[in-house]
């Protein structure tokens, strides 16, 4: 059994009762513990976690919470060198005066206790401007759960201060990248959002590309070539025990797998003398429907949120193009009329946006646009980007980046992330090249 | 009659000129045992080049195939896998997509020339098996081929 | 397009019973004609789609363009002197209580003016929700039904406007929500139950302007209505 994935806390999150202290002397004009995202533009809100109390792990739990925030770029962590109150009581309101004149808008305090074998951690978000308590949350688990549960509490600050659905309880799926280009071994590798637990899903014996989640997390589907050679086929792993089906079983090849938005079917693409076509398969009973059938490529197929809907892209027009069409076929219609192809179209957990591939004019963009194709804005272009994935909030994005190859040597293959608007770009670090980024679900609690 | 056939064949000569001014595989003679792997990679020529986004055989790659049919046929004893590949510039699933198209259009000519169509396999590699590595137009234009491998 | 022409003039080549016999029975040729065919196909269903596309771009705007002509003919009719962009016909409301009312009904409607009919649909529906009372809660809910109507979405469109019959009957919308909802319900092929709406209006509506009674009238009429 994988303890990573067996999580017994949060389902017995408990909240504490919020600290009712009344407002201190009128608010100065000092940053607020909230942030409008529909703004245009707004200043990240500066913020202060203490280390937590009551065993060491604290330390680490409040590295990771600082790390969550700052790199979602709505926050600024303010350096702990900086803090003037020390031995902060985890209990106690803050000197609300000694946090407010190093201009933080928030300090989170928390404390780590053992509880039988398992730890239970509680933190606080105190609203400076406000002098009062923002959120609270208690959980318990098991050790070395610890960075889950950092990412939980770094979810609960966002939440709280945003008013959005955090993302840092989630994990990336991705190809890792080794070797000579005309020899590249790529692998699936699975980590968590901030890069931490990286682990290889496949072996690298032969090509694996495009991973994709299951909505529990539980297993994940991709395209793999066989041995000596042999077709590339969508298989379905499971994540824990690393079993793997070969889903794909028709003589032709079969890849662009995704799962439905409720898990029990996969849709996909499959070739015969050549062409490719667009098909659902039932996961459990393992049926086939072609939903697709033109003489042109129909592939990068995705549902949308609510599942009734596929987009997907096909050159039936002489050139790449998104359509979206019913989750049981038929009513297809194209939605995208913009100068260029468009690519790999995903529709976002929210279901306002499909995020796309662009290629035009000899470079590469990532891209947003409306459900109906109209309202397309560009938020990310260079030589070679890819395969944007959404978080689940549908506020944030990643893709892959490729430099160009120089004198026979392969240029360096790095996962980004960006958020809706195109703000705040970051590369996301991993052991080796990177690409085809996935991004799970929030980890089921 | 006699004008549309006139016609007819300036717009055929049109069409092979549009068609006809991209390199071709040329042959070189060496001394490889005759009927070898060797033998058919350079005096026959193992691949063929498409233009960008496009998997019709050009009229350079004719010859080129023409050359691969009468050979194959020549030695039977071969099993034989055309490869698709692509260029770097286009997304990773439909480059699969493409690359399997090209191998498939090469493949068809081959069959359509006599070659047993029970020999003859195909497999995309898309994007993930460039050769030569750059990224420069000459590259590119090198990687969107199909490659007839023998077994 | 001079393109096309070319492959056409091709296959016309190939297809020539003199000129080719021993060519059309070649596979490679035959193999070339079906691709130049497919290609074709290509060609032109992307050309089909570009037109569809153009098509629906210019029927939004002719629709924009006639609502905003109805309203600005209707307001001549009035003799009212307010006459501008369409939803400066606002009703008097105490600005002070509503202005946040106000500038949501305006952000709704320049939406639908840039045919955001998505952010449009949504802006009249949270206006709705917040300020059912409101004065301009009349014409939002007519906008509703239009934002609907412009993307052809006429079961939706039916509701909406069926709803603001009900909902605002007396509102200085109603007459134009009743014709729409009549409109609609002929685009839904429910002829007879269009034609009954269209015959309330003289009841419900005495004083609506002679273009109304006329686009009534019209309407009766291309209904068949008796």
């Amino acid at each position: 059994m994988n303890t990573r994935f067996d999580m017994m806390l949060p389902r017995r999150h408990t909240i504490l009762g919020g600290v009712a202290l009344a407002a201190g002397a009128a608010a100065p004009a000092h940053a607020q513990l909230t942030i409008d995202m529909t703004r245009p533009s707004f200043e990240p809100v500066p913020i202060a976690i203490v280390d937590f109390k009551g065993d060491k792990v604290g330390a680490d739990i409040a590295g990771v919470v600082r790390n969550d925030l700052q790199n979602s770029g709505l926050f600024r962590s303010i350096s702990p060198s900086a803090f003037i109150q020390q031995n902060i009581d985890p209990n106690a309101p803050p000197r609300f005066q000694d946090w407010r004149s190093i201009g933080a808008a928030g300090v989170v305090v928390g404390q780590v206790a053992q509880a039988g074998g398992n730890i239970k951690v509680d933190f606080r978000l105190w609203d400076v401007v406000a002098g009062s308590q923002a959120t609270g949350l208690s959980f318990t688990s098991q050790p070395n759960n610890w960075r889950r549960l950092a990412h939980i509490i770094a979810d609960a600050i966002y939440k709280r201060v945003t008013g959005e659905e955090g993302y840092f309880d989630t994990r990336v799926a991705y190809v890792s990248e080794t070797g000579p280009l005309s020899a590249r071994v790529k692998r699936i590798a699975i980590m968590d959002q901030d890069g931490a637990n990286n682990r290889y899903i496949t072996d690298g014996r032969t090509i694996a590309l495009t991973p994709r989640f299951s909505p529990t997390l539980q297993e994940i589907v991709y395209m793999a070539y066989g041995e000596n050679n042999g077709q590339p086929r969508v298989y379905l792993q499971s994540v824990d025990s690393g079993r793997r089906e070969l889903l794909g079983n028709f003589p032709g090849m079969s890849f662009a797998p995704r799962f439905s938005p409720d898990g029990t079917k996969v849709v996909m693409s499959i070739s015969a003398d050549g062409n490719s076509d667009i098909y659902e398969m039932d996961v459990r009973g393992r049926a086939l429907r072609r939903l697709t059938n033109t003489p042109a490529i129909d592939t990068s197929p995705c549902y949308s949120n609510d599942g009734t809907q596929i987009v997907f892209n096909s050159d039936r027009g002489g050139s790449q193009q998104l359509y979206v069409m019913s989750a049981s076929g038929g009513n297809e219609r194209r939605i995208s009329f913009g100068q260029g192809r468009y690519a790999t179209p995903v529709w976002s957990p929210r279901g306002d946006h499909i995020a796309f591939t662009k290629i035009s004019g000899g470079t590469f963009g990532i891209g947003v646009m409306r459900t109906d194709g109209s309202g397309e804005r560009m938020l990310a272009s260079g030589f070679l980007v890819e395969g944007p994935t959404w978080a689940p909030n549908g506020r944030v994005l990643m893709f892959f980046r490729q430099q160009p190859n120089s004198g026979g040597r392969a240029g360096s293959v790095t996962l980004h992330q960006i958020d809706i608007t195109g703000r705040f770009e970051r590369q996301v670090p991993t052991p080796t090249d990177a690409s085809d980024p996935a991004w799970s679900p929030l980890i089921p609690q | 009659m006699r004008m549309i056939k006139a016609l007819a064949a300036i717009a055929a000569t049109i069409f092979m000129a549009a068609c006809s001014d991209q390199q071709a595989a040329a042959p070189a003679t060496t001394t490889v045992t005759p009927g070898s792997v060797a033998d058919f990679r350079q005096n026959v020529g193992d691949r063929v080049f498409f233009d960008t986004d496009k998997s019709n055989i050009r009229e350079d790659a004719r010859t080129t195939l023409g050359r691969q049919a009468e050979w194959l046929k020549k030695y039977p004893n071969y099993q034989i896998t055309i490869e698709g590949h692509c260029d770097e510039r286009g997304t990773r699933e439909y480059n699969l997509a493409l690359g399997e198209r090209r191998a498939n259009a090469a493949r068809q000519y081959l069959v359509a020339q006599g070659v047993p169509a029970a020999r003859l396999k195909t497999i995309s590699y898309g994007k993930e098996r460039p050769d030569p590595v750059g990224s420069d137009e000459a590259a590119w234009a090198r990687n969107r081929r199909a490659v007839t491998a023998l077994q | 397009m001079k393109q096309l022409q070319f492959r056409f003039l091709i296959i016309i080549a190939l297809a020539l019973p003199s000129a080719a016999a021993a060519q059309r029975l070649d596979p490679v040729h035959v193999e070339d004609r079906f691709n130049q065919l497919q290609q074709s196909i290509t060609v032109l269903t992307g050309q089909i789609e570009q037109l569809q596309y153009r098509n629906q771009q210019l029927q939004q705007q002719l629709e924009k363009m006639q609502a905003d002509y109805e309203f600005r003919l209707e307001q001549l009719e009035k003799g009212g002197s307010r006459a501008g962009t369409a939803p400066a016909a606002r009703p008097r409301t105490p600005a002070a209580a509503h202005g946040n009312a106000d500038q949501a009904y305006h952000d709704a409607f320049k939406k639908l003016q840039d045919g955001d009919y998505a952010g449009a649909e949504n802006g009249f529906k949270t206006f709705l929700q917040r300020f059912p009372q409101h004065a301009l809660a009349g014409n939002a809910q007519y906008w509703l039904g239009e934002t609907f109507y412009a993307r052809r979405d006429y079961n939706n469109a039916m509701t909406a406007f069926a709803e603001g019959y009900k909902a605002y009957k007396s509102s200085p919308k109603g007459p134009d929500n009743l014709l729409k909802l009549g409109i609609t319900l002929a685009n839904l092929g429910r002829k007879p139950d269009a034609c009954a709406i269209f015959a309330r209006f003289k009841q419900d509506y005495p004083r609506a302007t002679d273009l109304q009674k006329r686009r009534i009238e019209q309407e009766r009429q291309k209904d068949g209505c008796s």
